[in-house]
């Protein structure tokens, strides 16, 4: 495999805080590698470590085969968390500053058009909408077409259009071969992107597969979640394994074929209900279990048709 | 892509930020004609001798000229420090071929023009409303914009060890004001503790007053307080291009 990134037992703590503890991961060329994980959990502290914005207290990293510090700046590029570039320069002006710190730059008018800010590109970027701004900044990282790209967080704020846009986006760089590391909070976008998920909880690697394997082996059951206050009793006898909170009724296991069962068996039983909905396991799942987040009630589930 | 390039590119955009801020556009040249029509013109002189402002008109351009120098360039690099921190700007730059000594070059260059045109309105606004009589030196350039770099690298390194704008802006001026007056600008020195001596030559402004008075009034030698301040300005303009946070 030929990795762009490699990073060995990182630590780094801030004072008696953890950030990592003994990372190791490595991304090969071409692959969009998700790091999914808690507030708080390290996902920043690593990608500063893998950017070389800051050092570690052990353990190496490798870019492209070289340190950090030490890799050829034009190969890479990097979308901070809470990025905030200088607000009163436009959306293109914005994107000419930063292709001109690069030894080569793609035409501006291509990226404001892949970001779809063409239209848009002639505002001060204090008066664009927070999605405009998302957009802008992460233009602002694809200016030197990098081979790898470091996004951190790179839609928050950005309406579900401009996600969707992104995504796509992000999924045509990798097409094209570059090599995408991105955080987020977004189980949906780490799922239809990354060919990899990593989970980072308290500083270290949980785990890390692609999406289908992580929800097969963590995902737990598909399961139909019935909104209702009955509890798990007129349940007893029918076969399913039932869990219940004050609000709704979880049938565990079940396959979409015997859905119209169940709720012929809500019916024989005389159970009133405002709404059900039947979910598989996803990624989210796999963050909620892993990363230990799972609440002592079963989610309520959206999307229930009466 | 050369350092040059990097450099103007950065500079471009500091000055474009700059420029669209119309409050500090108009303070910043505002400033010194306010300063020159309260201190020049307002405030007189005593008859007898006695009051502020006891030397001749020309003898304070060198402190009016100083304020300029000073303040614009320490608040301005500070407190951008701090907004890029802020924003997580220098973390995006770290990653990017820019070096930190071209990103604090084109900020100087920003100051530098802006001190410039800052200077040259206080010296049209001295020689308007007051009797001052001085030279004109090509001079004064050199010490304008050597003095300029001192202060971008102080901003710099305040920038660097100030949490916030605001704490940039407090420290800025609890450097700047002490300075200001201890430094042969607006008092005589022999209106100060003969124990201050050494503690006035260690401060960079004396070496710009000093010179800049010898440039335009005394017609005395210059060459050395150039050379001291250009050492200071090569000095902190390297120690404040080092300072210029990464990330954390």
């Amino acid at each position: 495999m030929d990795n762009a990134l490699v990073a060995e037992d990182l630590s780094r703590s801030y004072g008696d805080t953890t950030a990592l503890d003994g990372v190791s991961l490595a991304v090969v060329r071409g692959e969009v590698f998700a790091l999914i994980g808690p507030n708080g959990a390290g996902k920043t502290t690593l990608v500063r470590a893998l950017t070389g914005t800051t050092t570690p207290d052990s353990g190496t990293v490798s870019v492209f085969g070289s340190p950090p510090d030490a890799v050829d700046e034009n190969r890479i590029a990097l979308l901070p968390q809470a990025f905030s570039p200088p607000e009163r320069l436009t959306g293109r002006e914005l994107l000419e500053y930063y292709a001109g710190l690069y030894d080569h730059s793609r035409p501006v008018e291509d990226v404001l058009s892949e970001i779809g800010m063409a239209a848009d590109a002639e505002g001060w970027y204090e008066t664009l909408s927070g999605g405009q701004q998302r957009r802008i900044c992460v233009g602002s990282a694809l200016v030197n077409d990098p081979d790898l790209l470091f996004l951190d967080e790179p839609t928050t704020g950005i309406d579900p259009a401009g996600r969707r846009d992104l995504r796509d986006l992000i999924a045509d760089l990798a097409d094209g071969g570059t090599t995408v590391f991105l955080t987020t909070h977004d189980m949906a976008e780490a799922e239809a992107l990354a060919d990899r998920v990593g989970l980072l909880a308290d500083g270290r690697l949980v785990e890390v597969g692609s999406p289908e394997a992580l929800v097969a082996d963590h995902g737990g059951e598909s399961r139909l979640v019935v909104e209702t206050d009955a509890g798990t009793d007129a349940f007893a006898d029918s076969g399913y394994r039932v869990s219940a909170t004050s609000r709704t009724l979880t049938i565990h296991g079940i396959r979409p074929e015997k859905i119209g069962e169940a709720v012929a068996a809500l019916e024989r039983a005389g159970i009133e209900y405002e709404s059900l909905s039947w979910t598989q396991p996803s990624l989210e799942d796999v963050y909620l279990e892993l990363a230990g987040e799972r609440g002592a009630e079963e989610p309520v589930l959206a999307g229930g048709a009466r | 892509m050369s350092s040059l390039s990097r450099t103007r590119a950065e500079f471009e955009a500091a000055w474009h930020s700059f420029i669209r801020r119309r409050t500090a556009v108009f303070f910043t040249f505002f400033f010194p004609v306010i300063l020159i029509v309260i201190f020049g013109a307002l405030v007189t002189t005593d008859p007898t001798g006695g009051g502020l402002f006891t030397e001749p008109s020309e003898y304070y351009l060198a402190g009016y000229l100083a304020v300029v120098v000073l303040f614009t360039p320490i608040s301005r690099v500070g407190s951008t420090v701090a907004r890029h921190r802020e924003g997580n700007r220098f973390e995006k730059l770290a990653t990017t071929p820019l070096r930190r000594t071209e990103w604090l070059l084109a900020h100087t260059l920003v100051n530098a023009v802006l001190v410039g045109i800052a200077s040259a309105i206080l010296i049209a606004v001295l020689w308007a409303l007051t009797d001052a009589t001085f030279t004109l030196s090509p001079l004064l350039v050199p010490f304008v914009l050597i003095g300029s770099a001192v202060f971008c690298g102080i901003g710099a390194i305040l920038g660097r060890v100030a949490d916030s704008q605001d704490g940039v802006i407090a420290a800025a001026n609890t450097i700047a004001l002490p300075m200001l007056f201890l430094a042969e600008t607006f008092v005589p020195p022999d209106l100060l503790p003969g124990w201050m001596g050494p503690v006035i030559d260690l401060l960079p402004l004396t070496y710009f007053s000093r010179g800049v008075r010898e440039v335009t009034v005394a017609g005395g030698p210059w060459t050395t307080d150039l050379a001291i301040l250009s050492g200071l300005a090569l000095a902190f303009f390297l120690t404040g291009a080092y300072a210029l946070p990464e990330t954390d």
